[in-house]
């Protein structure tokens, strides 16, 4: 956070901020693209998990704090949620 | 198409589609380089005019209000698409499944305690964040989204059965509906008072960054935090039920 | 130039958010409407009919100028515009009120359709009329997404709404899915516009790009958002999903996809053209050229693929497509009568293909199939609905006046007087392949006409989702059946007659390409009168010529429909058997495999985004 407060004066140089931005945005590839390529279906919640919170991340530092809730919430948590439901109930229903 | 004609396919077709996107990001501002004048001309005004310190949510709840009221209904659309389809395959469109078919997995006692440990400030950290859209960037649909995964934190503690005597499924598509209308209706209301749809009608308070400050924005963050608790939970239940249902498909 | 809050525009916003209310209200108070469904009929038949009314109202409003109104009162300063408008001119008002109509005559026929049929189907139909007139309606773009999402989940809800078979879900999914991946391109196109410009009101993003050449982002936020709306209006290639979709949405649904909210895609192309690219752009040739070749190419694939079919739906569903087709061409010529005669084929359209599903869903009704093949002959006793299906399958055929020919007519016409004489021959080819479609199945169904099936052709396995939608084998046709479709198909006529409507169109199209006027009333509340287009207007009165072809057409479908249903005693057709090369490779294409129909969208994507990126750049 006290990045965050830092970028907020304008006379610091934010290349911390800078820094800690880029290297979300590369996590951010990074996670896409393993969520693409995970094929196995529960492992692939997963990693859409861990991906969803490197986004609310990656919000919270481009200063977009209401995003970065909503996606922390429905990314990371529900959206996980309701995908491993379904799966759940397609393991029952092959049994 | 075969997969792997497919697949060739539609690896050229995304070079393509990726060189043709490209070549249009080439004409974007620099980086951070924002150019207006829509969020110059908001931060001139919103303040002044709405007493919320909570720009964006001016944004959502006032000045784009009606283009909230659309979001919501997609929100409530799609929880009822959901309700309707799993409602159907499970065969009971009018009769709700009987507690006893439901199989509830046990949990371990630590996460029980800790779950409903937690449970209480979740709930409390969601309506605090629905309430303060007006100060706080912040909003009914965050709080809402919060508040569900203190409910669903129930499910977690094992007590699923339980939440769901508490929130029966037709309280759950009511409230659902009462949030996604009570919004369009607030409109109406404004549209009585002689102003604009969605007008800001009531007082806006005295002190800038107080819960009763901004008039309409906060009661409408209250309306789309109830819609969104609802709506998620009706999905979220809808799937627990048939996950849970013994013996799979009927 | 209006005021907020003054009883003159409040009509604007209550015909959006009355079904919105109404909506959440029966969906609040299910437990206790369930059990009254006549009631829970009757308000949504009303609240539908109202919106109907209104909508008249207001489009009779416009004819004397583009209405506007600012909601949460928030109008634009110095031009620019922070809140959202409704701005309305008489060819969005119209089509508005066609969908409401549509949604009444839907909700008529459902009365007695379904054996059973719950709130949730009430709710779900208002909030999809909603979500057409807001995108209808709206000024701003991002509005527009909003609606066009609103519009589109309703969509995906009601067509799965049978969802007890497999056949519905796997409809609705392929249907969702790629409506869906459209949707996010399109947002990302609204995305780059919003980056250059800082505005979401589609007269001040117009206004902001107008000022220099359309550079890359300029032309590529364009094909995005064109994606959404083209592939939403069935263009193809972006238009596997409309068949599937249709197979298995309950009919009264179908009514709504094709009579209306394919056509609200192609609104949604004019109006982010005009509004918006138009003067960003310029090339208005290569706009032409492109749109031109999507239209060209969809009216007759469209026109091939309904040919192929015998199950009912599905032939209607392609032959939507192949008007959408012509629709797009006659948008193409960029002139304020191509504009004109896409609208008058809309309407007229869009009123008898509504009548020639709702005669499909009483066959369903009362026969319990939908396939041509099985049903040859049975539909006999079937006498009024077989007159209403003909009647309409000839009005779908340019038959005068039905509004149809007057649509093709001035298509056609203003298309030559630009240089584009084919355009007439590919309207009347297409539309005879689809029209001889059509009435061949009402000869065969209705009249028993042509040579019984084969055993082998009675077995195929042509596609049988659509069994249990309404409890098959009923008595009789209740009016409410009936009447809706029987209406629809006088109205189509009724509206080629109304004198003076060609004018009238004309008026509506100039309103809506004069892009200047625009900018000026919604920026500046200026009061438009006499609309200025960059391409004048043309004489809309029907010549003899104009009769005579689409005579002409009425004729070759006629014959080419006798030709199929008597083709084994034509010495020329009787040794042709099914094609087995033409047949797979409409099988492969239209695989029912969503993975293929987003990539053949990306494809679509390339295509066009490379021909106008070449072509104006």
């Amino acid at each position: 956070m006290s990045l965050l407060a830092s970028a907020a004066s304008p006379p610091a140089p934010p290349y911390a901020l800078h820094l800690l931005q880029a290297s979300l945005l590369v996590l951010t590839l990074v996670g896409a693209t393993a969520v693409v390529l995970t094929r196995q279906p529960v492992r692939q919640v997963v990693t859409l998990s861990i991906y969803g919170l490197v986004l609310a991340l990656l919000f919270l530092s481009y200063q977009a704090p209401d995003v970065s809730l909503s996606e922390l919430t429905i990314g990371a948590v529900l959206l996980p949620l309701l995908l491993l439901l379904t799966l759940a109930k397609l393991k029952n229903s092959a049994k | 198409m075969t997969p792997s004609t497919r697949r060739l396919v539609v690896i050229v077709a995304l070079l393509g589609t990726a060189g043709f996107v490209v070549w249009g990001l080439t004409g974007l501002p620099p980086f951070g380089g924002y150019r207006g004048p829509y969020g110059f001309r908001i931060n001139a005004i919103a303040v002044a005019q709405t007493h919320a310190t909570g720009v964006v949510s001016a944004v959502n709840f006032f000045y784009r209000g009606f283009d909230t009221v659309g979001e919501e209904y997609i929100l409530f659309i799609a929880a009822t698409g959901v309700a309707t389809v799993l409602r159907r395959l499970r065969g009971e469109s009018e009769a709700g499944t009987d507690p006893q078919e439901l199989d509830v997995p046990p949990t371990s006692e630590a996460v029980r305690m800790f779950t409903l440990g937690l449970l209480g400030f979740v709930f409390v950290m969601g309506w605090y964040l629905a309430s303060h859209a007006q100060t706080s960037p912040a909003g009914g649909f965050q709080g809402g989204v919060v508040s569900v995964s203190a409910v669903l934190m129930i499910y977690l503690a094992g007590q699923y059965l339980r939440s769901r005597r508490l929130s029966p499924i037709d309280l759950l598509d009511a409230l659902e509906a009462a949030g996604a209308g009570g919004f369009a209706a607030v409109g109406i209301g404004t549209l009585a008072a002689g102003a604009a749809y969605l007008a800001d009608v009531l007082p806006l308070g005295n002190h800038l960054g107080a819960v009763n400050s901004s008039g309409t924005i906060v009661l409408i963050s209250l309306l789309v935090g109830v819609e969104v608790t609802a709506a998620f939970l009706v999905i979220a239940s809808e799937l627990l039920e048939q996950t849970l249902l013994v013996g799979g498909e009927r | 130039m209006s005021h907020p809050g003054a009883p003159s525009d409040v009509l604007l916003p209550l015909v959006v958010v009355v079904p919105l209310l109404v909506a959440a209200g029966v969906s609040a108070l299910n437990p206790l409407l369930k059990p009254h469904h006549r009631l829970l009929d009757a308000i949504a038949i009303t609240t539908s009919g109202a919106v109907t009314t209104l909508l008249v109202l207001i489009l009779v409003r416009t004819s004397g100028g583009q209405q506007l109104y600012w909601f949460a009162g928030v109008r634009p300063h110095h031009g620019i515009a922070l809140g959202v408008d409704f701005a309305v001119g008489s060819l969005n008002a119209g089509l508005a009120a066609l969908a409401g109509l549509l949604v009444t005559a839907s909700m008529v026929f459902s009365w007695r359709y379904f054996e059973q049929v719950s709130t949730w189907f009430h709710a779900l139909m208002l909030m999809f009329l909603a979500g057409m007139v807001g995108f209808c309606l709206t000024g701003d773009l991002f509005d527009l997404f909003v609606w066009f999402e609103v519009m589109g989940v309703a969509a995906y809800a009601l067509t799965a709404y049978r969802s007890e078979e497999k056949g519905p879900l796997q409809g609705a999914l392929n249907f969702a899915i790629t409506n869906s991946v459209a949707a996010y391109l399109s947002l990302m196109g609204i995305a780059l516009v919003y980056a250059r410009t800082g505005a979401l009101n589609m007269a001040q993003i117009g206004h902001a790009l107008a000022g220099r050449p359309a550079d890359g982002l300029v032309i590529v936020a364009f094909v995005l958002i064109l994606i959404g709306l083209l592939t939403k209006s069935a263009i193809v290639p972006f238009h596997f999903w409309l068949a599937d979709a249709h197979a298995v949405a309950p009919t009264p649904v179908c009514v709504l996809f094709s009579g209306v909210m394919v056509e609200l895609g192609l609104y949604g192309v004019a109006r982010v053209y005009w509004s918006i690219f138009g003067d960003a752009l310029g090339h208005r040739g290569s706009v032409t050229a492109v749109f031109m070749a999507l239209g060209v190419l969809t009216a007759l694939v469209g026109a091939v693929f309904a040919f192929r079919q015998r199950h009912l739906k599905r032939l209607l569903a392609f032959s939507t497509v192949s008007h959408a087709g012509l629709f797009l061409m006659g948008l193409a010529v960029l002139s304020p009568l191509g504009l004109a005669g896409s609208a008058a084929y809309v309407i007229g359209h869009g009123l008898v293909k509504a009548a020639l599903f709702l005669c499909a869903g009483i066959v369903l009704h009362r026969l319990g199939t939908i396939d041509e093949t099985e049903l040859h002959g049975r539909g006999r006793e079937l006498k009024l609905t077989g007159a209403v299906f003909t009647l309409a399958a000839l009005g779908l055929a340019d038959l005068p006046p039905f509004a149809t020919y007057l649509g093709a007519g001035w298509v056609g016409n203003t298309a030559s007087s630009h240089g584009m004489a084919y355009v007439t021959p590919v309207v009347m080819l297409s539309s005879i392949i689809v029209g001889g479609a059509v009435l061949r199945a009402a000869g065969g169904i209705f009249f028993g006409l042509g040579d019984p099936p084969l055993e082998d052709e009675r077995r195929r396995e042509e596609s049988r989702e659509e069994t249990s939608e309404t409890e098959a084998g009923q008595g009789r046709t209740p009016l409410t059946m009936l009447v809706p479709a029987a209406v629809l198909v006088v109205a189509a006529i009724g509206v080629g007659l109304v004198p003076g409507i060609g004018a009238a169109i004309e008026h509506a199209a100039m309103q809506l390409e004069d892009q200047a006027g625009y900018v000026a009333t919604v920026l500046h509340g200026a009061h438009v009168v006499h609309p200025i287009t960059p391409m004048a207007p043309e004489p809309t009165v029907p010549r003899l010529i104009d009769v005579a072809s689409a005579l002409g057409t009425v004729a070759g479908s006629v014959l080419v429909a006798l030709a199929a249903l008597y083709r084994r005693r034509l010495p020329v057709l009787a040794g042709y058997r099914r094609s087995e090369v033409t047949g797979f490779v409409a099988n492969s294409l239209q695989s029912g495999v969503v993975n293929d129909y987003v990539t053949w969208m990306m494809v679509g994507l390339v295509a066009l985004g490379g021909a106008l990126a070449f072509s104006i750049h």
